[in-house]
């Protein structure tokens, strides 16, 4: 399932659970991040070394998320 | 071709376009803003002086020298004796000399232990600031070393990481342009002159030290308490090495007319005659002596028998030493100060008194390789000192003040720094000594032994401290100074602080702010503070913070300079011997007087001459002819009637401030420095001329003022006060710190949304580049009363206005979440991994984590955070070599809380890798962005110290308006005027108002209008032609009735600035809350949910009021009340205790009931109270209380009053405690509500043998 696309905002229990049931019990997935030098994707699973796969560099960025992030304007 | 160089010069006006144009292409060449860039230089040329061409550290490493240690024991005078009897030569102990040729300090770079990086190896600052790690470079010294006579062999030592100055030449940014410094994450205005040590940017703070090389005359009453017959006259001079370490040498005058040499060494003071080392210096005569200090015999100096008596004296005391040439006295000198200068033991006593005197006799005049011509200059200068003092004592001379800025240079951040490095390694070479020594001890081999050559490096030099780095960084960081020597500084701690970027006027002060030392801060006397009339031109008169620092924390002037390199004066001498400046001289002063450069006595000339002498150089100065370098200071003292010493005294070197003025002679540039200054003739306006006496003039009346505080318009229109006020604040402001925000890691970081550039602004605004950081907003103002929510520098906002976002701003903070333990083994051992982030795997992952977190269990960015949040979830592992990676064990997943009771967002999230490329994630920078509009309570002013408090956002239906139908977004109340006097807002109000109608900007620099020239008129002017009023009021109609005023009201605009004090980081307010373990009572600070303490003076006013039952609130039940079993016959609370029901004795207890109800219903009660959770107590001591209270069903009697059960008594009033004891009586028990405190202090007592007792009425 990907996250790159939009999800409805579900916060049923069921899918949580199938959520945690598939992410829990396989190997963790992968998260892509930002390099701060190149700004080259770089792809971690849970364990890997900070680093830039293309140049080194020694601080990523989390991306900006893909979730639709909305809040009640008060 | 070639793009046309970038433009720097700048005007009064908006100038949007080639603004928004430098910000879409940085200049490839320059700095559109080079007089910013030069506000800075003290502190990058200070710190390039170390390694580039002034070779500050290569003079350090020659001051140093070679160190010698010698092996075996030093035999003692027993040993010698026996030897000597037996006729043996001594034993020959062998010599090991050590010392360091060359010192590298190479540009950051990564460890060679990282493989991974392939492109690019350079570390710049923006990753240091990212990471949370150090600016640094590493440290290479090239050590050689020698036994005996042999060859030098030479080893390259790492001496550790030391931290690097940003935009010094070992910054990789060094030359950097604009547009390379955004490429490398910085402003494109980014100046440098700071460190980054663990994310944080640092600078050296600079700090105000007596002049260099000039003798200052000296009447301290403390100089008494040196010892007997100590007078409190004195002559000090600070001799400054070529390293810009320094000595201060003192000469003492004694009451019988003796002076003596007082110098500080590693701390301790020592005290020498003078004519000692005047003998040590040079082979000298009495005779050369006397005629030297008095004069030859046909001199008028010879006929002051003040001085001939003294002189005959100071040379007839001496002879009780019977020294008697220069060998004799070196070798006196050298045999008593051989223990402390660390030089070898086997040195001869004449050559460790030779070492002596280029150490610490004035080593200005003499540091390296003392040639005997430097030796006579110390000699002369000695003399010359030597007859200030007489001078002095006589009062022919007055004291010279050390609190003013002629006697007083800058400690400039760059050399502290290199004074530390020099240090750190003189003690890293004496270090190698003892241990060495005890390598020899162990092994019992000799320094000749191969063995001790091969092992040398391995077993000595690596066993000695090496890390100069962590030195040097542990000094930025905490600002403490450790030091063996003190390096003639007067205080320990307090050297560095924080480059806060809260915007930028902030920023800047930073770098222009000079400390008098934190000595003086805590001294009574207010002398210090004082401003004093010399400081003109070089230090801000309006620039200070009100209160504790105040004078003690001065700024320069914008165009005051510090010089950081030595001139090249070599041709000056001659140039004086040529204009008649001879050697002879006399103590008359009538007759000759000094004349010197950079504190070396060139010769005498007469008081007439002398004024010539000074002249003619200045001029030629100017000109630029003779090779006389336009910085240098002539300072010419004058003859006068007990003035300051006169002479020519001429400064060169570095650390001296100085500042452009027109020498009308020639109508160009001259620099002035701060001891010349007091007794020149500088006109401040054209006005001040006077024909045939200025010899000066200012470029601009505005020079003597800060950067800061040439900001504030109209400032000669303010009350001076209100300036400072104004100053204070401006740096509070919550502006705009930068455009680099998204690279930067401050904890906090203020922003203003909306920032403007001020319509009312001088033409120093744009040439200091402050659009680039806009501080405020244009703001209509109107003065008037209305609605009474205006009171007391209440302001009223315009609702609407603050719906379009009128000084919205935001703060940034930087949150580190690390998995590793800060303990205190951190960096020993290798630290294992044993936390990850991330959720564990196999463990459920509820739908309510992932509301924030993503997949690798970090907070998604632009999540919402609410106090309790999850910001990262982690779980613990184990390393698992075999397929070398991380296993959870346990299944169970931890989280990271936001705990901060303000929401924010997440703003972006860094992942920090470790600088090998080799360790997963262990730390997170989180920022959070805390949207934060205006709301009641926060706080504004304006440009001139006027402060205010939003006290309503009010609708824009009530908000009065103008006739065209306006409205003001800012109401504030006139009362703020009549006794503030601060006029030049109501001028800016005008000046805004005419400038926004014909859209045009206005110059507010000061002293630019007149009374014949008023400003109200020419703006009046303006607003007239623009159609409004010429005294800029208006008619404006009540919002809420719609009349018109009767009054026309005063409206205009003016910029206003949104400080950076808000109720949200203030409001403190608590009904329950934390309390404190011990007492019950709550606890203190706003971060702990503490409460505001109701002390002894709001207790007073309570009573006074009568407000009886409110005390009782606050005092009792509001802290920590309690109710408690007492005891009436004893009137003890400690000796009541639970009487347990026994088996059976149901019955018994029944029976008890009737006999003691009153007992009983109080029990009940007090069980009740308890049994209530209202206090938020710790479960145990909740427990314990109510089992102190005898529990639910329980009774209480008192054990004290009680006697054991015997077989007679009546089973209906024994009770049993709880080890099954029965006991009669104590049954006179009740409850009381005292304050939990009370109980606290009689167990306390009653540890200590005190027993409390209470009487309990009704």
């Amino acid at each position: 399932m990907s996250r790159e696309a939009y999800q409805v905002p579900n916060l049923g229990a069921q899918n949580a659970f199938g959520d945690g049931m598939g992410a829990g019990s396989m190997e963790s997935p992968a998260v892509s991040y930002l390099c701060g030098e190149c700004n080259s994707r770089v792809s971690l699973k849970r364990g890997d070394q900070i680093r830039c796969k293309e140049c080194g560099h020694r601080v990523l960025y989390k991306e900006r998320t893909k979730r639709m992030v909305q809040f009640e304007a008060r | 071709m070639a793009p046309a160089a970038t433009n720097t010069n700048w005007s009064v006006d908006f100038e949007t376009l080639r603004r928004h144009d430098l910000f879409k292409n940085p200049p490839k060449d320059h700095t559109a803003f080079p007089s910013l860039a030069e506000s800075i230089y003290p502190h990058i040329h200070s710190f390039n002086a170390l390694f580039g061409d002034s070779k500050v550290i290569e003079a350090g490493l020659k001051d140093i020298g070679t160190k010698t240690f010698l092996d075996g024991e030093l035999e003692s005078p027993q040993e010698k004796k026996v030897r000597l009897a037996e006729g043996r030569l001594p034993p020959k102990r062998n010599k090991l000399n050590v010392r360091v040729r060359e010192v590298f300090l190479d540009k950051p770079a990564l460890p060679l232990a990282n493989k991974f990086a392939t492109r690019n190896r350079n570390i710049y600052p923006s990753e240091c600031r990212e990471r949370h790690a150090t600016y640094r470079g590493k440290l290479r010294a090239r050590l050689e070393y020698q036994v005996n006579n042999g060859d030098w062999k030479e080893s390259v030592r790492e001496l550790g990481q030391v931290p690097i100055m940003m935009r010094t030449n070992r910054c990789h940014l060094e030359k950097a342009t604009p547009d390379e410094l955004v490429d490398h994450k910085e402003e494109s205005e980014e100046l440098g002159g700071y460190f980054v040590v663990n994310g944080n940017e640092k600078l050296i703070r600079m700090l105000i030290v007596g002049k260099r090389n000039y003798p200052m005359a000296i009447i301290r009453g403390s100089f008494v308490k040196r010892g007997h017959t100590y007078t409190k006259f004195g002559i000090q001079i600070r001799s400054v090495r070529p390293d810009q370490t320094s000595q201060t040498n003192v000469l003492h005058y004694l009451s019988d007319g003796n002076v003596t040499f007082r110098f500080s060494w590693r701390k301790n003071e020592y005290l020498i005659p003078i004519v000692m080392i005047l003998k040590a210096l040079v082979e000298t005569n009495d005779r050369d002596i006397f005629e030297g200090i008095v004069g030859s015999a046909a001199s008028k100096g010879v006929e002051n028998t003040f001085i001939t008596d003294r002189v005959e004296l100071l040379l007839r005391t001496y002879k009780a030493y019977n020294l008697n040439g220069r060998a004799s006295s070196r070798a006196y000198l050298g045999e008593k100060f051989k223990p402390v200068l660390g030089v070898p033991a086997d040195m001869s006593n004449e050559d460790a008194g030779t070492e002596f005197l280029r150490k610490i006799v004035l080593p200005h005049l003499g540091n390296q390789n003392v040639t005997e011509s430097q030796d006579y200059d110390k000699f002369k200068m000695l003399m010359f000192m030597i007859r200030k003092l007489y001078a002095l004592v006589a009062g022919d001379c007055a004291p010279d003040n050390p609190d003013a800025v002629s006697n007083q240079e800058v400690l400039l951040g760059g050399f502290l720094y290199g004074m530390l490095l020099k240090e750190r390694l003189e003690e890293w070479l004496r270090s190698l000594g003892p241990i060495a020594r005890d390598y020899c001890n162990r092994s019992g081999a000799k320094f000749t032994d191969p063995a001790f050559e091969k092992e040398f490096l391995a077993k000595v030099v690596k066993r000695s401290n090496e890390n100069i780095g962590g030195a040097l960084e542990y000094f930025l960081s905490t600002g403490n100074l450790v030091s063996p020597t003190g390096l003639d500084l007067q205080q320990a701690s307090g050297y560095t602080v924080m480059a806060e970027k809260i915007n930028f006027y902030r920023f800047i002060s930073h770098f222009r702010m000079i400390h008098r030392g934190s000595f003086f801060a805590q001294l009574k006397t207010t002398t210090v503070r004082k401003l004093l009339p010399e400081s003109w031109g070089f230090l801000c008169p309006v620039h200070t913070p009100d209160g504790s620092p105040c004078g003690l924390l001065n700024h320069l002037s914008h165009k005051c300079l510090i010089s950081t390199s030595d001139l090249d004066v070599s041709h000056v001498p001659r140039l004086l011997a040529q204009l008649g400046v001879r050697a002879d001289s006399s103590v008359s002063l009538d007759e000759s007087v000094t004349v010197q450069l950079d504190g070396r006595v060139i010769g005498y000339c007469t008081p007439k001459q002398a004024r010539m002498v000074a002249d003619t150089l200045r001029y030629w100065k100017v000109e630029g002819t003779h090779q006389i370098p336009l910085e240098l200071e002539i300072g010419y003292v004058p003859n006068s009637n007990g003035g300051q010493y006169p002479g020519i005294y001429m400064f060169s070197q570095s650390a001296r401030m100085y500042r452009p003025v027109k020498y009308l002679a020639l109508e160009k540039l001259d620099y002035v420095g701060p001891f010349e200054q007091p007794f020149m003739e500088i006109a401040c306006l054209e006005s001040d001329l006077v024909a045939g006496v200025s010899t000066h003039i200012e470029f601009t009346p505005t020079n003597i003022l800060s950067i800061v505080a040439n900001m504030t318009p109209f400032s000669d229109y303010n009350q001076s006060p209100r300036n400072m006020y104004q100053c204070q604040m401006s740096k509070q402001t919550m502006g705009t710190p930068g455009t680099a925000i998204a690279y930067r890691t401050d904890n906090k970081l203020y922003r203003l949304q909306t920032g403007q550039t001020p319509i009312v602004r001088p033409p120093l605004y744009n040439a200091y580049g402050l659009d680039n950081f806009p501080n405020g907003t244009n703001a209509i103002v109107a003065i008037i009363s209305y609605t009474g929510y205006d009171m007391d520098d209440a302001m009223i906002i315009n609702k609407s206005a603050h719906e379009r976002g009128f000084g919205y701003g935001t703060i940034y903070k930087t949150k580190i979440h690390s998995l590793d333990e800060k303990d205190s083994r951190r960096g020993k051992s290798k630290h294992e991994i044993t936390k990850l982030f991330g959720f564990a795997p196999g463990d459920m992952i509820k739908a309510e984590w992932r509301k924030t977190l993503d997949e690798d269990g970090l907070p998604h960015v632009g999540a919402r955070m609410t106090e309790g949040s999850l910001v990262a979830a982690w779980h613990s592992v184990r390393y698992d070599p075999t397929t070398n990676s991380y296993t959870n064990v346990d299944g169970v997943t931890h989280f990271v809380k936001y705990k901060d009771a303000e929401g924010g967002y997440i703003d972006s999230i860094r992942l920090m890798g470790h600088e090998n490329g080799t360790d997963p994630c262990q730390s997170l920078s989180v920022k959070y962005r805390i949207p934060r509009k205006p709301i009641i309570g926060d706080k504004f002013s304006s440009r001139h110290g006027q402060k205010g408090v939003c006290s309503q956002l009010w609708p824009a239906v009530d908000m009065p308006f103008s006739e065209s139908g306006m409205q003001p977004d800012l109401i504030i109340n006139p009362h703020a005027f009549p006794s503030r006097m601060t006029i030049a807002q109501m001028i800016e109000s005008m000046a805004g108002k005419a400038g926004a109608l014909h859209g045009h900007p206005q110059d507010c620099t000061p002293f630019q209008f007149s009374e014949e020239n008023t400003a109200t008129d020419y703006f009046g002017q303006q607003l007239r032609k623009a159609g409004y009023n010429y005294y800029g009021n208006e008619p404006l109609y009540s919002g809420i009735t719609g009349k018109e005023f009767a009054a026309d009201i005063y409206m205009g605009v003016v910029y206003y600035q949104r400080l950076r004090h808000m109720v949200n980081d203030k409001f403190q307010v608590r009904t329950t809350g934390p309390v404190n373990g011990v007492t019950g009572q709550p606890v203190k600070g706003r971060a702990k949910g503490g409460g505001i303490r109701v002390g002894e003076m709001e207790r007073d006013s309570l009573l006074a009021h009568g407000a009886a039952f409110l005390l009782q609130d606050r005092l009792m039940n509001c802290s920590d009340a309690q109710r408690s079993w007492i005891c009436r016959d004893c009137g003890s609370f400690l000796s009541t205790q639970v009487a347990v029901s026994s088996v059976g004795s149901s019955k018994a207890r029944a029976a008890i009931k009737p006999g003691s109800g009153a007992a009983a219903a109080a029990a009940a009660a007090a069980n009740a109270a308890t049994a209530a959770p209202t206090q938020q107590q710790k479960q145990n001591s909740s427990s314990s209380a109510s089992a102190a209270l005898g529990g639910l069903t329980g009774i209480v009697r008192c054990r004290r009053c009680a006697r054991e059960a015997v077989f007679e008594d009546s089973r209906a009033d024994v009770w049993e405690d709880g080890d099954g004891r029965r006991y009669v009586g104590g049954d006179n028990v009740t409850v009381v509500a005292v304050p939990g405190v009370l109980r606290y202090l009689d167990v306390e007592l009653a540890a200590m043998g005190i027993r409390m007792k209470f009487w309990v009425d009704n």
